[in-house]
């Protein structure tokens, strides 16, 4: 994203300087990487979808679209996903925007070791995070044991292969998207503005409301959509940790990709997934300054 | 210009990212997905031993400056097959080996659709190497392998089996509390023996099969006329709530060892691994096992065609095949095949009765959305 901020950022606001500078040569390598590497497969895959058609389909370009929204699972499955990466969100924001003020509010030493205590859990692999939450949710892992070693509960609490398993290993797993927007939203909020608030004569709790979390609104659509966009590409967190009644979308994908060889339909799938993200974010952009959600994450 | 389109192309890039983080299998270890083609019980090896003198599986010809990339599931069973098959037939050869620890369906599909096929021989599971993959690889030469020594369906025109294994009923002594499960029908009898029941989460790895056992039929019987899914689900669906899913070997064998669940369909070499490597409370019913094999494909348009049938055809004569049950409890696919007494009693293949099931592997292939559809319905319900 640093390397983007020239092109991007400064030299692209409506006022003062030239539209693209030097710096913007930077660029240059970037975005033929993400032409070659990105853009080209993508293409390759929308055209799969219409031309790679299974054998008896006459030629009908929908034939893989169809095959997808005839599947009452499919469309269960869609529907899942959305659920899942809502709920996730959700979860993120109620966790996310307390710890993010907490770090606002605390000495810059202590905001710095909180958000290292967000990152560090970031920087282990994705893989082990989930197999870790499986011994943790298990009927014989560290949660029931220990609370029927306390002799607390008889019978093990549903948690391994159900939604709340998922939810909270995704909710850990993302947390770190959503606290850093928030956070550096939050950072740039001057702390004068809530100290006039007081000495207008308002309540803590209506200083808060009334003055910083309106202007912390900004951070918590960009950390949510950052947050649901990641969500709806779910694979492994929900089928580790998930019943198949958690199925997401890109499991279903997988399952056609690698063990059917069915890339015809697997690009449909995907293409319907891609659509419905760029949706969701195209509705976001009318409320959210898109650039600012993923441009959030290098500080001032 | 480009003001305008950078939410929009930053937007795109996100998405990829996921897709992309996304992609990358869960792995399944061993032996990935199940079957084995026609029901055909293989009996006791009949004590023929037809290996002549100085042909291809005593003195292979000789490739010196050779190379061949083997392609494999990793783990235990690459390292197996490396002592068992690769180093000997170096040391003959002098034919050297590259190995990749990815063998994927898709990986084979993707080299040969691009030119570009690096794989010269791959083991794949029961799911790949019939005729529908004909695009994809070259007919085995027969000329060199045994078909008649291999058991009979596992050596049609792309693919032959290079070794067998079990999907088995796995049980935790800890759990069952002194009773043993007969077969099947025990399995979904959670009134006489308690506890949770893994399955494989999988649609065409066994999951309908044994639901279909336990429901009374005959294991000639599951694919005629058509697999009965309905029936399955129906048999599924009185313990569905009991159900412990799994997706892979790893996790199948973690589900049994820890008592996670009482029983659970395992393949046969997790369900050892459970027992003898993690030294857990396992023990495995074979009655009513699916017999099953890994397979050896050789991708189209590999430049060292000739030196990879050498070597399948080597690696499953009588005197070679059984060389991997040394390390890992998956037996020989040919009959003649002798495997090491220590471990005779746990391969799948020397346990084969009258109750085995085998796989039809091109019927669920050929009808894999027929079948799926209905059972991932009823699964995400």
């Amino acid at each position: 994203m640093l390397f983007l901020r020239p092109v991007f950022g400064r030299a692209g606001r409506r006022t003062g300087g030239p539209l693209v500078n030097r710096w913007a040569l930077l660029a240059i390598p970037v975005l033929i990487f993400l032409l070659v590497g990105f853009l080209a497969p993508l293409l390759i895959m929308a055209v799969r979808s219409v031309t790679d058609l299974p054998a008896g389909s006459e030629g009908d370009p929908l034939t893989n679209f169809r095959r997808f929204f005839g599947g009452e699972a499919n469309l269960r499955v869609l529907g899942n996903t959305f659920f899942i990466a809502g709920l996730s969100t959700v979860g993120c924001l109620l966790i996310g925007y307390p710890y993010a003020y907490l770090m606002r509010l605390a000495s810059p030493r202590w905001a710095g070791l909180l958000l290292i205590a967000v990152l560090v859990p970031f920087w282990s692999s994705l893989l082990v995070r989930t197999y870790a939450w499986q011994v943790i949710l298990r009927d014989t892992g560290l949660i029931n044991s220990t609370l029927r070693g306390w002799g607390i509960i008889n019978q093990p609490l549903d948690l391994y292969q159900t939604t709340t398993g998922v939810l909270l290993g995704m909710t850990q797993i993302l947390l770190p998207f959503m606290v850093l927007p928030l956070f550096t939203t939050m950072a740039r909020i001057d702390p004068e503005l809530t100290k006039a608030a007081a000495n207008l004569g308002a309540s803590p709790t209506r200083a808060f409301l009334r003055v910083f979390f309106p202007l912390s609104v900004p951070g918590v659509l960009a950390g949510s959509l950052l947050v649901f966009v990641l969500a709806l590409g779910f694979y492994i967190t929900p089928a580790l940790l998930g019943s198949p009644k958690n199925t997401m979308l890109s499991a279903f994908i997988a399952t056609r990709v690698q063990q059917q060889l069915d890339w015809g339909l697997a690009s449909a799938m995907a293409m319907v997934l891609v659509a419905i993200t760029l949706v969701v974010l195209f509705l976001a952009s009318r409320v959210i300054r898109v650039r600012d959600v993923f441009g959030a994450l290098d500080a001032e | 210009m480009l003001r305008g389109s950078t939410p929009f192309a930053l937007g795109i890039a996100v998405v990829l990212t996921v897709a992309g983080c996304s992609s990358g299998g869960a792995g399944s270890a061993a032996p990935s997905v199940g079957g084995a083609e026609s029901a055909a019980p293989s009996g006791a090896p009949p004590a023929e031993g037809s290996a002549g003198a100085a042909d291809i599986c005593t003195a292979p010809p000789k490739h010196d400056g050779t190379t061949l990339t083997f392609a494999s599931f990793g783990g235990v069973y690459q390292e197996a097959q490396r002592e068992g098959w690769l180093k000997p037939y170096t040391a003959l050869t002098g034919v050297q080996f590259q190995e990749s620890e990815e063998s994927s369906n898709a990986t084979i599909k993707a080299q040969v659709e691009s030119n570009n096929v690096e794989w010269d021989v791959v083991d794949v599971g029961n799911d790949f190497g019939l005729d529908g993959n004909a695009a994809l690889l070259e007919p085995l030469d027969y000329s060199l392998i045994k078909q008649d020594e291999i058991l009979p369906g596992f050596a049609t025109t792309y693919r032959v089996g290079d070794i067998t294994y079990g999907v088995v009923l796995a049980y935790n002594t800890d759990k069952t509390a002194g009773k043993v499960p007969e077969g099947w029908a025990d399995f979904f009898d959670t009134a006489k023996i308690p506890g949770k029941r893994g399955l494989w989460k999988y649609s065409t790895g066994g999951v309908l099969e044994f639901a279909l056992m336990a429901d009374g039929v005959k294991p000639a019987d599951l694919y005629t006329p058509k697999l009965d899914v309905d029936r399955a689900i129906k048999k599924l669906d009185t313990i569905k709530d009991d159900i412990v899913w799994w997706g892979s070997g790893a996790e199948s064998q973690e589900l049994i060892g820890s008592g996670e669940v009482a029983m659970s369909m395992i393949w046969n070499g997790r369900g050892y691994s459970a027992k003898h490597t993690d030294n857990k409370p396992v023990e495995m019913q074979w009655n009513q096992q699916i017999l099953t094999a890994d397979y050896f494909v050789v991708p189209k348009g590999t430049p060292n065609k000739q030196v990879a049938m050498e070597f399948i055809a080597w690696a499953t004569c009588a005197n070679n095949n059984a060389a991997v049950s040394d390390k890992i409890p998956y037996g020989p696919t040919n009959k003649n095949s002798k495997a090491n007494p220590a471990v005779v009693q746990d391969l799948a293949v020397t346990n084969v009765d009258e109750n085995t099931a085998y796989f039809n592997d091109a019927y669920l292939i050929d009808n894999f959305d027929a079948i799926d559809a209905p059972f991932q319905a009823w699964l995400t319900q």
